[in-house]
Order: C-alpha cells, then sequence, then structure tokens
C-alpha cells in the first residue's frame, strides 16, 4: 500500500523525467500497434472486395492453388468454349451465367503516347463489361462501350492520367495493337486495388484479349434452391472441367485471403522486426533513466531504508514506478499505432490504393500485444536500476556522496564484453572460411547477435580512450568549455556507453546494410564490364514480359549484328528416376555473344547445340549428374524429350545469369508456338562502329511502345545501382524508427544531466560562464556522446556487413565495396543529431536560474 | 591593522571609492496583501580593501543583501553599483561579463567542479574568459591558502576545509575587485572555518582584498573590519573592529528588542 503510494508519487514528482522514456515506449508500440492494424485493415479491405465482388459458383482458370490473377507466361489466358455458358444456364438451380473475359497481359497507351495504368507492380487489367461489375463499380458515366472501336476506362485512371470520353487509347496485347475510343468512364464503388481497369463489350474483349472467342472465367448465381456446394458440383458435372477450377463463392474469397494473407504476413513481420529494433533500442533510454533517477535518489531511498523499508520494498517500488510507465506509454501507444494506421491509409490512398477507415480492423490482440510488450520492456529496462536502488543503505542518507562507481562490477563488464566481443568478432572472420551460403550464414548470425552484445556491454569500458580522442581532434580548439564538455561525457561511462549504444544498434544496421549494398553494386557492375558483350538490353519498365510486337520491333531495327530473346521457361525434368522443377532460360544462337557464361564443366555452345542443355553446378551437385548424362524433360505447354547435358555452369554473380540454358530451337521442337512464354528481356550487339545508329533505329521502333526500355551497359548498371539504392531507402527508412528512438535517448540524458547538474550549473554561471558558452558546453557534449555512438555503430556495421558479404562471395558476389559516401553521412548526422538533441536541454540549462541552481539541495 | 574609514551608512551620493554600493535597494517577494519585503530601502556602501561582515538573524534579508550586491539576484527597486558600474539594468550578458571579471565567490557547498582538478578549479574563471592567469599571482595564492601539494587532486579526494581553501584561491586568482562569500565556513568545523577565515583575513590584510561575507556566526564575523547587521529586510546597527563577544552582546540585544516589540 506504502509502496504503491510512494511509488505514484515518485512517478507524478518526476514526470518530466520519464517523458522521454514514455515517449520511446509510445512510439515502438505505435509502430507495433500500427503494423498490425494496418495489415489487419488492408486483409479486411480485400476480403470484402473478393466476397462482395464472387458470385454464388465462380468458374476460374487455372489448375490449383493459382488463385491471384496471375497472368500466364504465355501472356495468353485459356479460353472456354463460349457452349459453356448455354450448359451452365441448363443446370438445375442456376438463375444466371455471365460469361468473363479478363486479361493483364496488355499495355494501355494514351495519345501522348504515355502509358495509361499504373508504372509500378499492379497490372493493367483488360475486361468485358457485364452488369456482375455493378457490384464493385456505380454506374458508369457517358456510354457503355460498344463495338471494336469502344473503350471505357476506370475513374481512378482517367483521373492520374488525365484521359477522358472522346480520347483515344491505344491497347497493345499478345494478339497485337488496337485502337479505341472512351466512351464512358465508372468510378470504383469499392476499394480500388490499384490496378487501372479498362473495359469492352464482351465480342471486342474476346477478340481484343484473346484473339478469338470464348470465356475465362463464368460467374454463376443460383435462384436460391439449393447450397452453393450443391451448386458447384451440379456446375461442375455438367462441364468440361479441364484447365479450370469450379469454387463456392466461400471457397473463392478464402483462396485469395489465402494468397493475399501470405504477402501481408510477410509485410507484418518485416515491419514488427523493425518496431523491436526500436524497441530494443528503447530500453537503453529507460535503463539510463531509471539509473538516474536512483543516484539522484540516493538519500531518499536511504533514509527510506533508515525508517525501516526493505530491500524487496525499494526494489519493488522502483519497479512499480517502471511498471506506471509502461502501462502509461504503451495506451499512448496503442492510441497512436491506431493513429499511425489511419495515416498509412492515407499515405496508400496518395498511392491509388483507396482505403476506407470503415474498414479499420482492431482484433482485442492489438492493444494487449502492444501493452504487454510495452511493459515487459519497461520491466526488463528497469530491473537493474531497481536492484542497485534495492542495495542502497541507510547510511546513504547519511552521506553526502551519491552510489559510488562500483570499479570492480566495471572491470567485469568490460571483461564479459571484451569476451563477447572477440568471439563475436571471430564468428564473423570465420565467414571467411565456410563454403556452403548456410554455414555462412549462421557463422554471420552468431557473430552480429555476439558482437552486439559484446560491445553493448563493453561501450562504457571504451567511453574513457575513444572520448579523449575525439576530444583531441574536436573539442580542444574549443578551449576550455571543450575541456568542461568533455569532462562531462567521460563522467559517467555507462551513462554516456548506454547512449552511445542506442545509437550504435540503428547506424550499425545502417552501415552493414550500405556495405552489403555497395558491394552488391561492385559485384554487378564488375560482372558487367567482365561478362556481357551486349550493347543493348531492352526490358519492359513494370516488370512485364515483353510482347511479340516489342520484340519484333527490336528484331526489326537497323545496324543491329544480332538480337537474342532471353525466355523463362520451367520445365518437369527427370534424370535417374529423380523429379524436379527446373527453369531454364531459353535464348537465341548469338546469346554466348552477349553474356560470357562461366562453365564448370564442359562449353557453353555446346549447351546451346540443338537437344541438349545446361544445367547449374548445384543441381548437378545433388542430382549427381555430369555433362554428357541424358535427361527427360517436358516444358511446360510442350510434349517429354530427351535432351542431353551439354555444360554445367559455374555460379556467377551476373545479375542477369541464370543457372539452366537451352537453346529456343531446342524448346520449339517439344513446345507448339502458341504455348511459348513470352520473353522478359531482349540483349542485341550493333554492327560494328554503328552503335549510335543502332540506338537510334531502336529508340524509333520502340518509340510508340513507352512500356520498353533500351539500356546501354552504363545505363543498366545505372538501373542497377538504383534498383539497390531505392531498397536500401526503403530499408533505411524503416530503420529511422529506431534512430528517432536513440536521438530521443541522447536527449533524455543531457535532459537529466543538465537536471543533476543544476549547482554545478549555477555555481559555473556564478562564476562567469555566459550563456552561450553554457549552451555550447552542452552541445559539445551531446556531438561527442554522438560521434562516440557512430564510430562504434559504423566499426560494428562495417564487421558485420564484411561477414554479409562473404556470404554474396559464395553466391558470387565477390567484390567487398566500403560505402564511404555512408560512412560519411552517418557521421556528419551524428555530429548533428547531437546538435539537435541538445537543443532544448541547452534552451533549459540557460534559462536556469542562478540562484535557483547555487541553493538547490 | 589598518583601520578602516566609515562611511554614513545610508551610502547616498557616497563617493565613488566604494568597491560595491547599494541606494535605496528595495527586493519584494509576490504583490498584494501576500507581498514579503526581503530588503526595505537598503543603502549600504562597501569599502575598497576591507573586509565586510553581513550578520543577521534567519529571514533578515541578509543573504538577498548580498545576492543583489552581486549581482546574482534582481532588486525591485533602487539602484546597486559594484565600483564605478551601475548594475541593476545592466543586461544579463555583461552581468555575466561584470561576475566573470570583478567579483569572485564563496558559497557555503558546492564550490567546485567535480571534474575538474583543485588547480583547474582555480583557473577556471580565468580559462572561460579566456584570459592567461598571472602565474606568479596564482602561485602567491596557492602559497597563502597552503594548497601546493594537492593541486591535482578532484575534490572529491579533498577535505571540505580543504575545499573551501580551493574555492577561496579561486576567488582570489583572478584578482576580483571584490568577493562575496555566503556562509563560506557554515559548513566546515570551527578549525577548519577558522583556517578559512585567517586566509581570507589575511588576503585582505597582505594583498588588499575586497571581501564581503555573509554569517550569522559571531565568531566568524569578528575576523571582519566591520560588521553591517539586518533584520527584517532593514540595516539596524553596524560595528567597527568587532569582537566574538562585543557581537555576542549587540546579537542578545537584537534578540531582546525582537521580543519586546
Amino acid at each position: 500500500m506504502s509502496v504503491v503510494k510512494t511509488s505514484l508519487r515518485n512517478f507524478l514528482a518526476h514526470k518530466g523525467r520519464m517523458i522521454l522514456s514514455g515517449a520511446a515506449v509510445a512510439l515502438s508500440v505505435a509502430f507495433v500497434c500500427g503494423t498490425l492494424v494496418f495489415t489487419a485493415t488492408m486483409q479486411t479491405t480485400f476480403d470484402k472486395l473478393f466476397a462482395e465482388s464472387a458470385s454464388d459458383v465462380m468458374i476460374q482458370p487455372g489448375e490449383d492453388g493459382s488463385a491471384m490473377d496471375e497472368s500466364p507466361s504465355t501472356g495468353r489466358f485459356d479460353a472456354m468454349p463460349p457452349e459453356v455458358i448455354g450448359e451452365i444456364e441448363a443446370v438445375d438451380g442456376v438463375e444466371t451465367a455471365v460469361g468473363i473475359v479478363q486479361s493483364t497481359s496488355i499495355v494501355a497507351v494514351g495519345p501522348d503516347n504515355e502509358s495509361v495504368g499504373p508504372t509500378g507492380g499492379a497490372p493493367t487489367m483488360g475486361v468485358n463489361w457485364t452488369h456482375v461489375e455493378l457490384r464493385t463499380m456505380e454506374e458508369p458515366e457517358g456510354a457503355l462501350p460498344e463495338g471494336p472501336d469502344e473503350i471505357m476506362i476506370d475513374g481512378d485512371t482517367a483521373d492520374s492520367s488525365g484521359l477522358g470520353i472522346g480520347d483515344t487509347i491505344r491497347i497493345m496485347g499478345v494478339n497485337g495493337t488496337t485502337e479505341h475510343t472512351v466512351t464512358g468512364v465508372v468510378e470504383f464503388a469499392t476499394t480500388n486495388p490499384g490496378a487501372a481497369v479498362v473495359y469492352f463489350d464482351t465480342e471486342t474483349a474476346q477478340q481484343v484479349l484473346l484473339g478469338g472467342e470464348g470465356f475465362t472465367g463464368v460467374y454463376v448465381d443460383g435462384d436460391g434452391s439449393v447450397s452453393d456446394e450443391v451448386l458447384r458440383d451440379r456446375v461442375a458435372d455438367a462441364i468440361d472441367t479441364s484447365g479450370v477450377r469450379v469454387l463456392t463463392n466461400a471457397e473463392y474469397t478464402q483462396e485469395n485471403q489465402d494468397a493475399l494473407g501470405a504477402f501481408f504476413n510477410v509485410i507484418q513481420y518485416v515491419l514488427l522486426g523493425f518496431a523491436l529494433i526500436a524497441l530494443l533500442v528503447g530500453i537503453f533510454l529507460i535503463v539510463n533513466t531509471f539509473t538516474m533517477l536512483v543516484a539522484q535518489r540516493t538519500r531518499e531511498i536511504g533514509l527510506f531504508r533508515a525508517i525501516g523499508a526493505s530491500r524487496r520494498q525499494v526494489n519493488r517500488s522502483v519497479l512499480l514506478e517502471a511498471l506506471i510507465l509502461g502501462v502509461v506509454g504503451s495506451v499512448l501507444g496503442f492510441v497512436l499505432g491506431v493513429g499511425l494506421a489511419v495515416g498509412l491509409m492515407a499515405v496508400m490512398g496518395a498511392f491509388g490504393l483507396n482505403l476506407s477507415t470503415d474498414d479499420l480492423t482492431i482484433s482485442t490482440a492489438v492493444p494487449i500485444t502492444g501493452i504487454v510488450l510495452g511493459i515487459t520492456v519497461t520491466l526488463v529496462a528497469a530491473y537493474f536500476p531497481a536492484r542497485r536502488a534495492g542495495k542502497i543503505t541507510p547510511m546513504a542518507a547519511l552521506q553526502d556522496a551519491g552510489l559510488p562507481g562500483d570499479k570492480r562490477a566495471g572491470r567485469i563488464r568490460a571483461t564479459i564484453g571484451a569476451v563477447l566481443t572477440v568471439a563475436g568478432a571471430l564468428m564473423l572472420f570465420l565467414t571467411t572460411t565456410a563454403e556452403r551460403t548456410v554455414a555462412a550464414g549462421g557463422y554471420l548470425g552468431l557473430g552480429i547477435l555476439l558482437t552486439l552484445v559484446g560491445m553493448v556491454v563493453f561501450a562504457p569500458a571504451l567511453v574513457g580512450g575513444i572520448v579523449k580522442a575525439l576530444a583531441v581532434v574536436l573539442l580542444r580548439i574549443f578551449g576550455p568549455i571543450g575541456r568542461l564538455a568533455e569532462r562531462n561525457a567521460l563522467r559517467n561511462p555507462n551513462r554516456t556507453g548506454g547512449t552511445a549504444s542506442a545509437l550504435m544498434i540503428g547506424l550499425a544496421l545502417v552501415t552493414s546494410l550500405a556495405v552489403v549494398g555497395s558491394s552488391m553494386i561492385a559485384s554487378a557492375t564488375e560482372e558487367i564490364d567482365r561478362s556481357i558483350g551486349a550493347d543493348f538490353i531492352v526490358q519492359t519498365s513494370n516488370f512485364q514480359p515483353v510482347l511479340p510486337d516489342a520484340a519484333e520491333a527490336v528484331r526489326n531495327a537497323d545496324h543491329l549484328a544480332a538480337v537474342s530473346e532471353m525466355r523463362g521457361v520451367s520445365a518437369e525434368v527427370t534424370a535417374d528416376g529423380d523429379s524436379f522443377e527446373q527453369s531454364f532460360s531459353a535464348v537465341d544462337d548469338s546469346f554466348p555473344d552477349m553474356i560470357r557464361v562461366e562453365m564448370a564443366e564442359g562449353s557453353f555452345a555446346d549447351a546451346l547445340a540443338p537437344g541438349a542443355v545446361a544445367i547449374g553446378s548445384a543441381r548437378a551437385d545433388t542430382e549427381n549428374l555430369a555433362v554428357g548424362d541424358e535427361i527427360t524433360v517436358t516444358f511446360e505447354g510442350g510434349e517429354e524429350t530427351t535432351l542431353t547435358i551439354g555444360g554445367i555452369t559455374a555460379p556467377g554473380s551476373n545479375p542477369e545469369a541464370m543457372p539452366a540454358y537451352v537453346s529456343m530451337e531446342t524448346v520449339r521442337d517439344s513446345v507448339p508456338e502458341s504455348e511459348l512464354p513470352l520473353a522478359w528481356m531482349l540483349m542485341a550487339i550493333a554492327d560494328e562502329g554503328q552503335v549510335d545508329a543502332a540506338r537510334e533505329s531502336l529508340d524509333s521502333a520502340l518509340e510508340p511502345m513507352p512500356q520498353m526500355e533500351v539500356r546501354d551497359q552504363a545505363e543498366y548498371k545505372e538501373m542497377i545501382e538504383q534498383q539497390i539504392g531505392q531498397l536500401l531507402n526503403m530499408v533505411y527508412g524503416l530503420l529511422a524508427l529506431a534512430i528517432i528512438v536513440a536521438i530521443l535517448g541522447v536527449v533524455n540524458t543531457l535532459a537529466l544531466s543538465v537536471v543533476e547538474r543544476t549547482r554545478e550549473i549555477g555555481l559555473m554561471r556564478a562564476i562567469g560562464l555566459s550563456r552561450r558558452q553554457l549552451r555550447r558546453m552542452i552541445r559539445l557534449e551531446a556531438v561527442v556522446i554522438a560521434l562516440f555512438g557512430a564510430l562504434l555503430g559504423v566499426a560494428m556495421g562495417l564487421a558485420w556487413g564484411a561477414g554479409a558479404q562473404q556470404i554474396l562471395a559464395l553466391e558470387g558476389m565477390e567484390v567487398l565495396a566500403l560505402p564511404w559516401f555512408t560512412i560519411a553521412v552517418v557521421f556528419v548526422g551524428a555530429a548533428l543529431v547531437g546538435l539537435l538533441a541538445a537543443l532544448v536541454p541547452a534552451f533549459r540549462a540557460g534559462r536556469m536560474n542562478i540562484l535557483d541552481a547555487v541553493s538547490t539541495e | 591593522m589598518t583601520t578602516p574609514a566609515v562611511d554614513e551608512t545610508t551610502g547616498a551620493g557616497g563617493p565613488s571609492g566604494a568597491a560595491a554600493r547599494a541606494d535605496g535597494v528595495t527586493k519584494a517577494y509576490g504583490a498584494g496583501d501576500t507581498q514579503v519585503l526581503a530588503l526595505d530601502q537598503v543603502s549600504v556602501s562597501i569599502e575598497r580593501g576591507a573586509f565586510t561582515a553581513i550578520m543577521g538573524p534567519s529571514g533578515s534579508g541578509k543573504s538577498t543583501l548580498m545576492h543583489c550586491l552581486a549581482g546574482l539576484d534582481s532588486v525591485t527597486s533602487g539602484k546597486v553599483w559594484v565600483g564605478d558600474t551601475e548594475i541593476t539594468g545592466l543586461k544579463e550578458k555583461n552581468l555575466t561579463k561584470l561576475r566573470r571579471d570583478s567579483i569572485g565567490f564563496i558559497f557555503q557547498a558546492f564550490n567546485l567542479l567535480p571534474t575538474l582538478t583543485a588547480a583547474e578549479n582555480i583557473t577556471l574563471p580565468m580559462d572561460i574568459a579566456g584570459t592567461k592567469p598571472d602565474q606568479e599571482w596564482l602561485d602567491t595564492v596557492v602559497n597563502t591558502v597552503g594548497l601546493s601539494g594537492r593541486l591535482s587532486h578532484r575534490p572529491n579526494q579533498l577535505s571540505g576545509g580543504q575545499q573551501q581553501r580551493v574555492a577561496v584561491a579561486r576567488a582570489l586568482a583572478s584578482r576580483p575587485a571584490i568577493i562575496f562569500g555566503d556562509e563560506p565556513t557554515g559548513n566546515l568545523d570551527s578549525r577548519a572555518g577558522a583556517e578559512v577565515l585567517q586566509f581570507l583575513r589575511k588576503s585582505v590584510d597582505d594583498l588588499g582584498q575586497t571581501i564581503v561575507m555573509v554569517t550569522h556566526d559571531p565568531v566568524a564575523a569578528a575576523y571582519a573590519d566591520r560588521i553591517v547587521f539586518l533584520a527584517d529586510g532593514r540595516i539596524v546597527d553596524e560595528m567597527i573592529d568587532p569582537t566574538a563577544d562585543k557581537v555576542l552582546d549587540r546579537m542578545r540585544g537584537f534578540d531582546a528588542q525582537g521580543r519586546t516589540s
């Protein structure tokens, strides 16, 4: 009872000093809760979308599992014959059957020769307009499309492309290019999943999308006389079900939920991972706060003990304060988290994915997870300070000094830290000896964990040396003010070490990722220089396959000596009775001139000969295959055939290199032309000395196809650099949370130090230290702490990154490149962080009344 | 011992030879009915080269007077000069400079920065100002207060008396026009206190330093050349060439007065 009261009073009395700790807890918990709410809301939104749009029974293309509207590799959707509608309508219990024609293998281009659809991941979808569309769409404005020349577009696409009724849109697909005039615009009634949708009448859709007749799916609604399951079985019995699946509404919705759920789970785990890093960083902040509170209250606690409080009571009273902090912080965090989720939904809206707050999904597990996590972290962090508080003797009440520094404990701590760090470094070094990715990954993981824990434990012992060294470089120029700042930073190594450690974690992750990124870029660049002979690389900009018209345009361009396509063909392979899936790169005969493929055995040219294939060395090892062995191969959409292994490729780092190759000719032997997959990339070599002319010709040939990108080698390298850079920026963005919490930690330490040093500051002010000098002193201290953290972080990050690069090396990316620019940014950034963190504490210190400060007990 | 020439305690229009001067200084806390006058129309002149003590019972305003004279606290009305500079109305920046260059402080406790050595603490005001200490003078000061063996010690390695002596040395080191002591021996036992007071006395006699000290201890006050007595925010008396017994008698007199009035 009295313990509870004292804790509550203490908490309220020191609530100002708890603010930043509370903010750290709240921020991390907010990120956790926000992630959970956001992904759940996305899931709800899509569940609703599928449930609303589906009929009682859905007939979908595909054999099994392929729930999403995945485009087949050929770009051609299998169609059911047109008679199927009549067959279904004749089934007892069926009221309506609506045939759907749908394809995502199209590109829509506006009159200004710009792609109409999204340039990111979402596809452009062509559909026939039927009344089932009204389940997800509003009543169309303008006229419905009729006949081969007309088209209707969705409202979001109309807004983003600026197109409207009367404009002309060119549709490119596997069946050629057609032109249509927009007659109507139709708005989404539900969430727009981000795709661009164009509507035709049914006959035009069949012509443009299928190049013939039939339907890709059927929406079947019953008259209510039988259940969906019975209806499904009756429909399935009535039609030829080869290549299609007949699903009830529930099954269809569930299938889509599962497919999306897996995707959302990945996003959720990634985001939660970053939230946990932030939470980990927050621990340092809380530890520092409680340690300082306990130190400041030593006499008070001593008095408490002297009048009869037991150790346990003191210990518990501190933990209770932590509990209050945890509860307040986490509850606040939960509320913030819901706000964060709403904010994220708004951001998604800006990207074209409109989510409604009506669908905001907050399960009870969210607040429970968030609050339990927040409280646990706070209690764990407060455990050691609480124990120290319990150890305070009644004598402390009578003594003037604060807690005496326990030198022995410090030495033990330093030793443990050093041992762990060295062990971790050893593990990281062992990655260089590992020959398999799994082993190297194990060493790396263990090394990261050990060095992280080791450095956190060891950091206080490093404060003396490193801060002094930093001071020599940076602080001495500021004369006595610099010296005062240096002494302050050195005064409490545990506090400085803890504050810097928090910053170290985030910066180590940034640095190590930068090392990996720059090494990947450098390796890829080197490999491109070494092995790519092609002058041009042609791809689409939206990760869709290359349409036949585009491939044709490249082939017909002038001044080209050779063109090779690369197509991905998956195959079922049987060797010695063992069956496995293998995807091959199907290439033209000129391909060896485009990319030099390193061989472990045999020659690449032999492997591309008719009736031959090349497989990767890893596969050759596991399946025990050698050059000359015969294997049975069934390419997708083709017949079984027997091929010979002509070569075995070595592992390489070329970003476009695949382990298994086969020539197009060999594939064509067993696969009909209509079943051939689309190319995902083309390469070309210009005639001798005609590179510029060839480029001009290619550019003009592809001009009407804005989705195509022609790149020379330099541009290709640039693209890879950009892609890796974008990925890194995204991760840095997510790490920002952990770094923000660490900055709060620096602010917290400084603010509490200023309070703790009130009398000192008053004294210095009394004997003539100006406000400016005082503020500078605090800023310098902050900068030194931040730079100390950056130094530890960069050192550790370089070690982690070097270890991780060893794994890449096993995958063929052998160059280790140091990200000097990022390292420089980290240091400059850390100095700025220090200045920023000192802003408020320095201001407050400057405003302190000298008299109050001098007379503070 | 020189006999100090006593000014009229009103201080108004006093000679500019004074080290510090207050003229009709009032310091009020709060407003309206709850207003408390810590200082009520106090005028006093502190003579150069003399050791002045300010005495009075608790709550008499003696510390407030010192804080106002030293520019640590602002006044409600009246004027304060340090040397020839009027400090009432001076900007914070100039006040800081004045404290740094012309005033030395010795507080009751917590006089030293724990992170600095004794030597660094002594030269701190000059370091802050960016001026070079006069090494010869520094040696003289350090020898006077008897600290030569302990210059590299940190405050927590020194006794309370030694710490106060470091504070005295710091106050003397920059040759300020005036040193203010706020119960400088309040936390010391009588022997250590006597030592510190002797050094203060000596610095006035040998070095010509001006010192103002607030105290409630008659023994400490007896080291001064002159004592100004404060009660209820007003100067009620003063004494030249005090002895402990005379001071004690006078104090008893105040007590009796306080009881009858």
